[in-house]
């Protein structure tokens, strides 16, 4: 396949424009499919907790019948929102302001003083119901939901990005938890700033993160002689554009094996994956430095590897999921998550968590540094020169397309030094805004 | 909700002062970027976390969730992962922390607790930690701390920091900072 955005030119207002910014949020945010939840925040009925889908607040709860539903977070009567927490459990939501009762399935139950105020025949509280998406669906345990009628199912949304999610999210027997609440952050960053760099960008890993480099936490020489017999210094990837914006990374360590092996995990779950997985996905999480992509617009997962963390010649992986809320042209609330497997040993999840706080949770090393870049890039474009310049997008442009043999779905390159999964993110956000 | 659980005793007020001054020098250490001298002050196998705050929808829940981290450390962590970067020979690369943030730690409330073990002491303290990114505004993080202090040959050490929040939203310029 052909790189479709290859074109793509992208001004630097992006970043930091008013009107962008207004825009979007109608032409992305009230269009797309968003994430809001994983089932595991909600295991029981009566379980919310609240999110955003754009500005809008929703409660993501799961009603008495085990459903999970999405309501839009403010009385159909007055507007007064119904949850001001960030989690909790109930069956009902009641307005603060007249009583109005909502049971969590979204329907309107109770009027306060009914007859009185609308009369003998009341008010018809079947058209009152708390406002729902349109559509709400989830795929391995993430909820997502569009508020456009007109929107594809997620499945045909997600497309090829389906076979990249199983990889990450599908290959566990007993599949994965949220670990607590996502920690949420303000930073004064527009949200396709981290958003385009999470789409893919294999370039800045070793100049932003040299010092994570330097202090061993990418696997050095050392560790790979541990893991494998070693075939070179050089880390190889691919990237991969899924269409509608998804895009993905993945990043392989020099190592020569016999049979799949998934560094990082325990060795006990590695015949799960080999079971879960089909043979073109093995080979994409054998040796797997790192995966990571976008389910566009705001939603980024990364699946890592990382060493030295606790103590030297420690090995471990994780999966985070953050989101990216646009609060303004120049403000960002992101959520982080810590995805971990079930069942699994306890030292193996306290090493995994370790790995996931000090390299890329919202406190991490690696963190402190991208950060940097993000705000950077939105203070620069505040300025009326820098607003019209163009950002220079052609990284990778001469990578070859993966062989078709490979059995990778999607728009595949080899190669991960890139700024191809930026074009398509870029891309995908030009066309629902032209 | 009253329990009839036993308060804690207070350390007697010659203790209590020791406590305090000790808090305020080891605030120093790390405002004034003596790396090598804060590690001196807390113990080997001292460990620093922070819960994830959250705000709950029962009256009686606390504001973070135990069982959830932000900042999960120990003094080798903070050596190699934290201030190793920050020195000469690697700070060019340390993007996020270049310039370096300022932060200023105002502690108060500091009340000393006698436990079970007689070198040692729970101290619970107030802080606000004022921090700078290059030449914006300061951004500021409240939070109540829960430290052991243990006391050895070289006088008190910081045993252990568990930093409890007062925001749900963090907006300051990073959220990599000891409390």
């Amino acid at each position: 396949m052909a790189d479709a955005s290859r074109d793509v030119t992208v001004p630097r207002r992006v970043w930091a424009d008013e009107d962008v910014h207004r825009r979007e949020l109608v032409r992305i945010f009230k269009t797309c499919w968003q994430f809001v939840a994983h089932e595991s925040e909600i295991p029981e009925p009566g379980d919310y907790v609240t999110r955003r889908i754009g500005r809008d607040s929703v409660i993501v709860t799961r009603d008495e019948t085990g459903q999970v539903r999405v309501l839009l977070n403010t009385c159909r009567h007055r507007g007064v929102p119904l949850c001001r927490a960030d989690r909790g459990n109930t069956s009902h939501f009641r307005c603060s302001y007249h009583g109005w009762t909502y049971a969590n399935t979204g329907e309107l139950r109770g009027v306060t003083f009914q007859r009185d105020v609308y009369g003998k025949g009341g008010i018809d509280k079947s058209q009152l119901g708390l406002f729902q998406p349109a559509q709400v669906d989830s795929i391995y345990g993430l909820v997502f939901a569009t508020w456009d009628p007109e929107a594809p199912s997620l499945a045909d949304y997600l497309g090829p990005m389906r076979w990249y999610l199983h990889t990450v999210f599908g290959k566990f027997d007993h599949g994965l938890e949220v670990v607590g609440p996502p920690v949420r952050t303000m930073v004064r960053a527009n949200w396709k700033a981290e958003g385009e760099n999470l789409s893919g960008d294999g370039y800045h890993t070793f100049v932003t993160h040299q010092s994570a480099v330097e202090l061993g936490l990418f696997a050095t020489q050392h560790d790979l002689a541990e893991m494998a017999e070693v075939t070179g210094t050089r880390f190889t990837g691919r990237t991969v554009h899924c269409g509608n914006g998804h895009t993905m990374r993945i990043q392989r360590m020099p190592l020569q094996v016999k049979a799949p092996a998934y560094f990082g995990y325990p060795k006990e779950m590695w015949d799960e994956f080999d079971r879960n997985l089909s043979e073109a996905q093995r080979e994409a999480q054998s040796c797997l430095s790192v995966g990571h992509g976008s389910v566009f617009p705001n939603m980024s997962f990364l699946e890592n590897f990382k060493t030295n963390v606790d103590k030297k010649g420690d090995h471990a992986r994780y999966i985070r999921i953050t989101l990216r809320y646009p609060m303004g042209p120049a403000m960002t609330e992101q959520l982080w998550f810590l995805l971990q497997p079930r069942h699994a040993d306890a030292d193996w999840l306290r090493l995994s968590r370790l790995a996931y706080l000090r390299t890329n949770g919202p406190a991490g090393m690696f963190e402190v540094d991208d950060t940097e870049n993000f705000v950077g890039i939105t203070e620069a474009a505040a300025g009326t020169v820098a607003a019209d310049l163009p950002v220079v997008l052609e990284g990778g442009l001469h990578h070859p397309p993966t062989p078709e043999e490979a059995g990778w779905p999607g728009d595949v390159a080899d190669g991960d030094r890139t700024e191809k999964t930026i074009r398509a993110f870029h891309g995908r956000w030009q066309e629902l805004m032209a | 909700m009253t329990t009839a659980t036993q308060r804690p005793t207070p350390a007697p007020p010659q203790v209590q002062a020791e406590a305090a001054l000790f808090l305020a020098v080891e605030a120093e250490l790390i405002d004034d970027r003596r790396y090598a001298e804060w590690l001196d002050v807390v113990t080997d196998d001292f460990t620093y976390t922070v819960p994830v705050p959250v705000t709950p929808d029962n009256p009686f829940a606390p504001h973070h969730d135990p069982e959830a981290l932000l900042l999960d450390e120990s003094k080798d962590s903070i050596r190699h992962l934290w201030f190793r970067r920050l020195e000469a020979d690697m700070h060019e690369f340390a993007w996020g922390e270049n310039p370096p943030p300022q932060l200023r730690h105002f502690v108060t409330n500091v009340r000393a607790y006698l436990t079970g073990d007689p070198d040692e002491l729970a101290v619970r303290s107030n802080v606000l930690v004022v921090g700078r990114r290059q030449s914006d505004q300061p951004k500021y993080l409240s939070a109540e701390r829960f430290d052991t202090l243990r006391r050895g040959a070289a006088g008190l050490l910081l045993a252990r920091r568990h930093a409890v929040l007062d925001q749900t939203v963090i907006d300051f310029p990073q959220p990599r900072v000891l409390l």
